[in-house]
């Protein structure tokens, strides 16, 4: 059987001043295979965490929604929590409803939480279709290549040299040194460029 | 440079480009083209014989055409590698087969003129774009300060190389129209620079710090000289940068809070016309020498590079971090990083804290004998695959390719084709999946199943 916890991030104010969060975590206790609901200030700090690790113990829930910001921020953050609370990463979801509600509906609170309700619905129905997912492992080939020989790739090559891996440093023009070079004294400090 | 040049596990290629990218972090694959210098790396002793015999005397570039170079030349006498390279276009022996000296005098034999490019192949686990800037061509657009026409309106690098003591003035401030010592120098900022309605929306940040050095340099460098500087405002955020500015007023420099209408010339006056906002007063300078803070653009060829290596840029063409934020030297392609210039403006500070930030990064990774790939990629249901290969072309990453298989029907085995989806190329996007049309291809992690399971829940 099935058993989904959805957590609802407040994001701060970011979120909870225009999505009425509590509502939108008692909406999502009535959804399919949803085992436990419930919101908290600040999901992606430790203690926020923790709500997730206990819940997933003490509910024997078996996968996660998170509603709070784009994926593209704290997907790894929950990811993690997951793995450490014995889950796959892979069996988490994310509902966007700070960008994709708090932000863009910030004049229409009521609609907001009516659409953050309904991301939180399909991100439920596509979790319970998710499956274990595992990581390849590939080989790295610990040499790099940097494309420019100015003052950034220069530094770059040297530090990279410098922690022990090997480094090709590419430059179109003849030699290396790219503006830095044609520039006579350097501010604030006024010595010298090359 | 020296440190970069001289360092044990740094190998240096210059006049080269990379020419294609394949593979995937951890796995680069880079074809590099060696262009063909005609003088040969090994022999060459850099003793500049050949330069100094050379015949035909063009504008150099490094110089930006204050001063001259001749054919076969390094750009500068501290060159690295301190290596001629022959200008094909304006040497005598490629335009015209005469002349050869510089073959003829080199104690080395290291001149070349059959040399050809050098095609090398070699695998990287990270690439770093350090691709940097040039200057914004501000000829082609403001007709007010002359379109280039007048030789004492010049930018910004064109004062650098004068005070460069290994420049074609040898340090000197001069006007390159005669050569003569200029007494009032205008500085103009922002000249490109958010400037919407002619050029550039962003702020180019080093500008506003080079300007007040540039004023200062000629209050130091020339007596009884007058640096005017019209700005629209000074920008000096920085750790000492304020504190620079500030001198600079106290060295004499005159800040006139306003644009420049015009530039004309007047017998071997500039006339410079503009206003000083602060007073409400339109005001005119007769100027020796007008200098141009000019914007910073991305370096000619970025598009080129930044396709090949898979990195995107935004409206101006500077390469796109993958967060501003919190992760400013990473790019949305997996191994690839950005550092300097090439991701936006910025002064030489900023720059080598970025390429530092950069190369940490890559450290991090080289510390890693495996890595691990997203299992968030594109899988083929062969039994499904009816082999239309529709999927082929519209992977942005190369990423599929069509393969043979064998199976078993009834009255025999049968050979058929149907795709197949790299692990390691497949970057999860999810094209092939919206162009099979029999549904055999899944992206895992956003199965058809889940995609319709989600669209029914917010529709049903």
């Amino acid at each position: 059987m099935k058993r989904v916890g959805v957590f609802i991030c407040h994001c701060g104010s970011n979120i909870a001043s225009v999505v009425d969060v509590k509502s939108v975590a008692e909406a999502a206790k009535s959804f399919p295979y949803v085992a436990y609901a419930t919101d908290y200030q600040f999901m992606c700090s430790e203690p926020g965490q923790e709500v997730i690790k206990k819940a997933i113990k003490e509910h024997n829930l078996d996968r996660v929604v998170v509603a709070s910001c784009t994926p593209r921020l704290h997907e790894p953050t929950f990811q993690k929590t997951l793995e450490s609370a014995g889950l796959n990463p892979y069996m988490l979801e994310m509902a966007n409803i700070r960008e994709q509600c708090a932000w863009v509906h910030s004049k229409n609170k009521e609609e907001a939480t009516i659409k953050a309700i309904d991301l939180v619905r399909t991100a439920v129905a596509k979790v319970t279709r998710n499956e274990q997912l595992f990581a390849n492992k590939i080989p790295n080939n610990k040499k790099a290549l940097v494309i420019g020989a100015g003052i950034a790739g220069m530094q770059t090559a040297i530090d990279i040299a410098d922690a022990g891996y090997k480094v090709v440093l590419v430059e179109k023009e003849p030699t290396i040194g790219g503006n830095m070079v044609k520039l006579d004294k350097t501010f604030p400090t006024l010595d010298c460029s090359a | 440079m020296v440190a970069a040049a001289q360092h044990p596990n740094i190998e240096i290629m210059t006049y080269a480009e990379v020419e294609k990218v394949n593979g995937y972090i951890g796995n680069f694959e880079v074809t590099i083209r060696k262009k063909a210098r005609c003088v040969d790396e090994e022999k060459c002793t850099g003793c500049g014989l050949c330069q100094e015999k050379c015949p035909s005397k063009v504008d150099s570039e490094f110089d930006l055409g204050l001063g001259k170079r001749k054919a076969i030349y390094t750009p500068f006498p501290q060159a690295v590698p301190n290596v001629p390279v022959i200008d094909k276009e304006n040497c005598r022996k490629f335009t015209k087969n005469k002349c050869g000296i510089c073959q003829k005098l080199c104690p080395t034999g290291a001149v070349d003129y059959e040399q050809k490019d050098e095609i090398i192949t070699d695998k990287f686990g990270a690439i770093v774009m350090a691709t940097g800037f040039e200057q914004f061509k501000w000829e082609e657009v403001y007709g007010e300060y002359g379109y280039g026409k007048y030789p004492d309106v010049i930018t910004g690098l064109h004062f650098e190389r004068m005070n460069n003591a290994s420049g074609p003035t040898g340090g000197k401030i001069v006007r390159p129209s005669d050569g003569k010592e200029p007494k009032t120098v205008v500085f103009i900022k922002c000249v490109g620079s958010r400037d919407e309605a002619k050029a550039k929306s962003y702020c180019s940040r080093a500008c506003c710090m080079y300007t007040a050095k540039h004023a200062h340099q000629v209050k130091e460098k020339i007596a009884d000289s007058e640096a005017i500087v019209f700005y629209m405002d000074v920008r000096t955020p920085g750790k000492a940068y304020d504190e620079f500015y500030e001198k600079t007023l106290e060295d004499g420099a005159l800040y006139l809070r306003g644009r420049v209408s015009k530039i004309y010339q007047k017998g071997d006056k500039l006339i410079v016309k503009g206003e000083d906002t602060l007073v409400g007063k339109p005001l005119q300078v007769e100027a020796d020498l007008v200098v141009l803070a000019t914007a910073m653009v991305p370096a000619e060829g970025y598009e080129e590079i930044a396709k090949k290596v898979g990195v995107a840029f935004d409206k101006d063409g500077w390469l796109q971090e993958a967060h501003p934020k919190l992760r400013p030297v990473e790019t949305h392609t997996a191994g690839v990083f950005v550092a300097g210039a090439c991701q936006g403006p910025k002064d030489i500070p900023d720059t080598v804290a970025q390429a530092s930030a950069a190369a940490s990064k890559v450290a991090a990774l080289f510390t890693k004998d495996e890595l691990t790939t997203s299992p968030l990629i594109s899988e083929v249901d062969t039994s499904k695959c009816s082999g239309c290969g529709m999927c082929e072309p519209v992977c942005p990453y190369n990423a599929i390719a069509m393969k043979t298989i064998s199976e078993r029907v009834p009255g025999g085995q049968r050979e058929r084709q149907v795709s197949e989806v790299n692990a390691g190329l497949c970057q999860g996007c999810g094209a092939c999946t919206v162009a099979c049309r029999s549904g055999a291809i899944n992206l895992k992690g956003f199965t058809n199943e889940q995609i319709l399971a989600e669209v029914d829940a917010i529709c049903l």
